[in-house]
């Protein structure tokens, strides 16, 4: 209800051209917006590259072709610029989408660094940052992300027509499927639920803002433009403090009832006489403790001679000694690398994936943790389902998770229900209940900004 | 010196020891007989030369011919252009500064396609991974390099001035890093510091941007350039009508080092050390060409140099003594 009375106040952009023809019978563009969505997503998915392969795919007459074809030239999201080979006459005009007419901002957070970068509406990366940051300081974080996108539109050769901002995050993020976009910050890490992180980027920004965690993003980042390509069926593993996975399965990311796939970093796992969850037990935490243990009982000499040089020991330098052939080292990430393996094996005889994708510092850093992780998998599953297997490390590094989150925009983007309500305004950020959801939250920083009266004085 | 930047995919670093060549190594090497082509970005700078010198000195240990050295001189069309002529000469291994992240995407990855190791120096461009497009990126610690400069330059800055920043108007990883760090520096430990910038898109327009740039915000009070052969450009333009600007820039070039010895207007230098990068780079060809595997990113820390310890640094990075002239304006040598 409230929604719908805000409609009648959406402001009018100056900017989109007045389709309305007169009075009377509106033109087929206002009656036919589920054809123009058609249309668009036939082009932006190259199902169709010519007027001819664009009716054949939708089956819409020449005459609705040549329409939509003319308003979606017109709001900039098609061209017909180029043309194709031609095969016994005129060479056809290829139809294609415009991948430029706006820009998308990706920002990935883990634990102990920040991400940004620029995708197009195609999902391709075009830039890139990553520094390292505590994440704990939730302003410094907030504030640092702003900084950074700051400098990526100055880097532009001219202001930016930015659709939206999606987050990559490290926890689960429980959101609701349905609404298509954030309004307000979701629980995902302790403490950081009243960050007001979508809050600060949807006001300072003005786009729409949705947030992923960091295993959804990356293991849809591998899919896209990794390991993953074309594979149906690929187990994700991220290692770093928490150890998570993501599934592929056939072809398509799986979400789960409530978006909390793949939280196997909870499950109990015994060595020795230990028993703890799995990311206690083989996590960064357990590679870092381990490795300042051995440094300071003098146990390493490599880990003992960079903290008398006074280096912080973490989990990434017990890897870096391990890779350097330090034997302490070596065992804390075999331990580390057999805990998780036999997990992962559990997983693996039951899903028998195609593939399994290592991936997050722990694993990029050696390549001691694959081969363990390796050698439990194969010796604990069933022969069949490791027939074909491949386990391998990523190669993307963090930009998985930013071009995972720059794949979730454009698939938010474009999904036929939210695209059906914009498509005609020209701009994702001019659909109503991002237009009123904005207002609303402007409305509310001003009240909380103008604050309680001072009392007049006597 | 840690390392403080991550990779342009936000990898850790890995030290230069992680690649090093034990004599079985160069000896099953040399049996291979090896070529190795080079194409650098330019030729012209002297931190470019001590990184091919590293390069050819040790690839030659190895037994391994440098079938070319070429320099593209910034520009994307000679290098697409040297490596499509490189990729028929079929090389064993191809080491590259990609002169930016977009246009030469496509050359570099044919070259990987056709089965020739590629080693990267200094940039990437954006979408090529490692292990997969490309063996390594070997480049200095370029986060690092701008934290230095800004440090250098925020001791000459008085309270609440502003400082100018020449940064590299294209898309470079490690011109980007250098920017990226010395804002931050400046933002988390001197607050009262504006930081206003200016590109530029050739060396010799530098010195045009900065003379803008400081007509514009009268109020800037020191200049960081983001390497030393726009510098040189700056401090020609700005030094007639600021001599007494201070400057702080990144490699210690032969005519900044002048500068510095003399007490300015450069004041400051974030030193790279080229020679061991050209190492490091040689080293990670021979071992992905050994079939062994490599790091994503190896990074050399960067050096702080300042007028008193800047012959030190010039024997390290340059390996020779200091000039004459230099060794005679710091009071070191007396005969002239």
């Amino acid at each position: 209800m409230i929604i719908q009375e805000n409609q009648n106040f959406v402001p009018i952009d100056k900017s989109v051209p007045n389709r309305q023809r007169g009075k009377g019978r509106p033109r087929n563009s206002e009656a036919a917006t589920a054809s123009l969505v058609a249309v668009l997503n036939h082009v932006r998915l190259s199902e169709a590259t010519t007027r001819q392969e664009l009716e054949r795919v939708s089956e819409y007459g020449r005459a609705i072709i040549a329409d939509r074809l003319a308003i979606l030239s017109e709001l900039g999201l098609l061209n017909e610029r180029e043309t194709g080979v031609a095969t016994g006459g005129r060479a056809p005009r290829l139809v294609q989408f415009t991948k430029d007419h706006a820009l998308l901002v990706v920002v990935t957070l883990d634990q102990s660094a920040i991400g940004v970068g620029l995708a197009d509406l195609d999902g391709k990366l075009l830039m890139e940052h990553h520094e390292a940051i505590n994440i704990a300081d939730q302003t410094l974080t907030a504030d640092r992300i702003c900084a950074l996108i700051n400098w990526l539109m100055t880097r532009q050769p001219k202001t930016p027509n930015l659709w939206g901002i999606s987050i990559s995050v490290p926890g689960p993020v429980l959101t609701d499927p349905n609404i298509p976009f954030l309004l307000e910050t979701p629980n995902f890490l302790p403490n950081w639920d009243n960050s007001g992180l979508v809050e600060t980027l949807m006001q300072r920004f003005k786009a729409p803002v949705w947030m992923h965690s960091n295993v959804e993003t990356m293991t849809m980042g591998e899919l896209h433009g990794g390991a993953g390509i074309g594979q149906q069926t690929m187990l994700f593993v991220k290692v770093g403090q928490r150890i998570g996975a993501g599934l592929v399965s056939n072809g398509q990311p799986y979400h789960g009832a409530a978006g909390a796939v793949g939280l196997i970093g909870q499950l109990p796992v015994t060595s020795g006489n230990a028993t703890g969850s799995l990311d206690a037990m083989a996590g960064a935490s357990m590679i870092k403790a381990q490795g300042i243990k051995a440094a300071q009982s003098g146990e390493s000499a490599y880990l003992a001679e960079w903290l008398e040089r006074g280096a912080d020991i973490t989990a990434i330098e017990v890897c870096q000694a391990a890779q350097m052939g330090d034997p302490v080292s070596t065992e804390i990430v075999v331990q580390s690398g057999r805990l998780i393996g036999g997990v992962v094996a559990i997983l693996a005889n039951m899903l028998n994936p195609q593939l399994i994708v290592f991936a997050g510092s722990i694993a990029q850093t050696n390549d001691i943790l694959l081969a363990s992780v390796r050698e439990a998998v194969y010796g604990a599953s069933h022969p069949l389902v490791t027939r074909d297997l491949r386990i391998l490390r990523s190669q993307m590094g963090n930009s998985a998770a930013l071009l995972g989150a720059a794949c979730i925009a454009v698939s938010a983007l474009f999904d036929p229900v939210f695209l059906k309500d914009w498509i005609l305004l020209g701009s994702p950020t001019q659909h109503p209940d991002f237009v009123y959801g904005l207002e609303t939250l402007n409305s509310i920083t001003q009240q909380s900004d103008d604050g309680p009266q001072a009392p007049p004085s006597s | 010196m840690t390392i403080v930047g991550l990779g342009p995919h936000g990898e850790r670093a890995s030290p230069p020891e992680r690649v090093t060549l034990l004599p079985q190594d160069k000896t099953a090497a040399r049996a291979k007989k090896l070529r190795v082509a080079i194409v650098m970005h330019t030729l012209e700078s002297d931190w470019a030369k001590h990184v091919v010198q590293g390069i050819i000195g040790t690839l030659g240990e190895c037994g391994a011919i440098v079938i070319d050295v070429v320099d593209c001189n910034f520009s994307s069309e000679a290098q697409i252009d040297a490596l499509g002529r490189l990729q028929g000469e079929n090389p064993d291994a191809i080491i590259s500064l990609p002169v930016n992240n977009t246009t030469v995407t496509k050359a570099h990855l044919a070259i990987s396609g056709a089965g020739i190791k590629l080693v990267l120096i200094d940039n990437v461009p954006t979408g090529m991974l490692p292990g997969k497009d490309y063996v390594s990126l070997v480049s200095a610690d370029n986060f690092g390099l701008g934290k230095i400069a800004a440090e250098l330059l925020s001791a000459r800055l008085p309270l609440g001035a502003s400082a100018g920043m020449l940064a590299y108007d294209a898309d470079f990883f490690a011109t980007n890093e250098r920017e990226i760090a010395f804002s931050r520096w400046m933002e988390v430990n001197r607050p009262d510091v504006a930081v206003k910038t200016a590109r530029f898109s050739t060396i010799d327009g530098a010195g045009h941007e900065a003379v803008q740039l400081i007509n514009d915000h009268s109020e800037i009070a020191g200049l960081f350039v983001v390497w030393d052969s726009p510098c040189i450009d700056v401090v020609r333009a700005v030094s007639k009508r600021n001599p007494d600007m201070p400057i702080t820039t990144v490699d210690l070039g032969q005519e900044v080092t002048e500068s510095l010895a003399k007490g300015g207007p450069v004041i400051g230098i974030a030193g790279q050390r080229p020679f061991q990068q050209g190492e490091a780079v040689a080293r990670t060809t021979i071992t992905t060409l050994l079939d062994r595997p490599c790091p994503d990113w190896v990074a050399l820390p960067g050096l702080i140099v300042s007028r008193s310890n800047v012959i030190e640094s010039y024997q390290a990075i340059w390996r020779k003594p200091a000039p004459r002239d230099i060794l005679i304006r710091l009071d070191l040598l007396q005969s002239k």
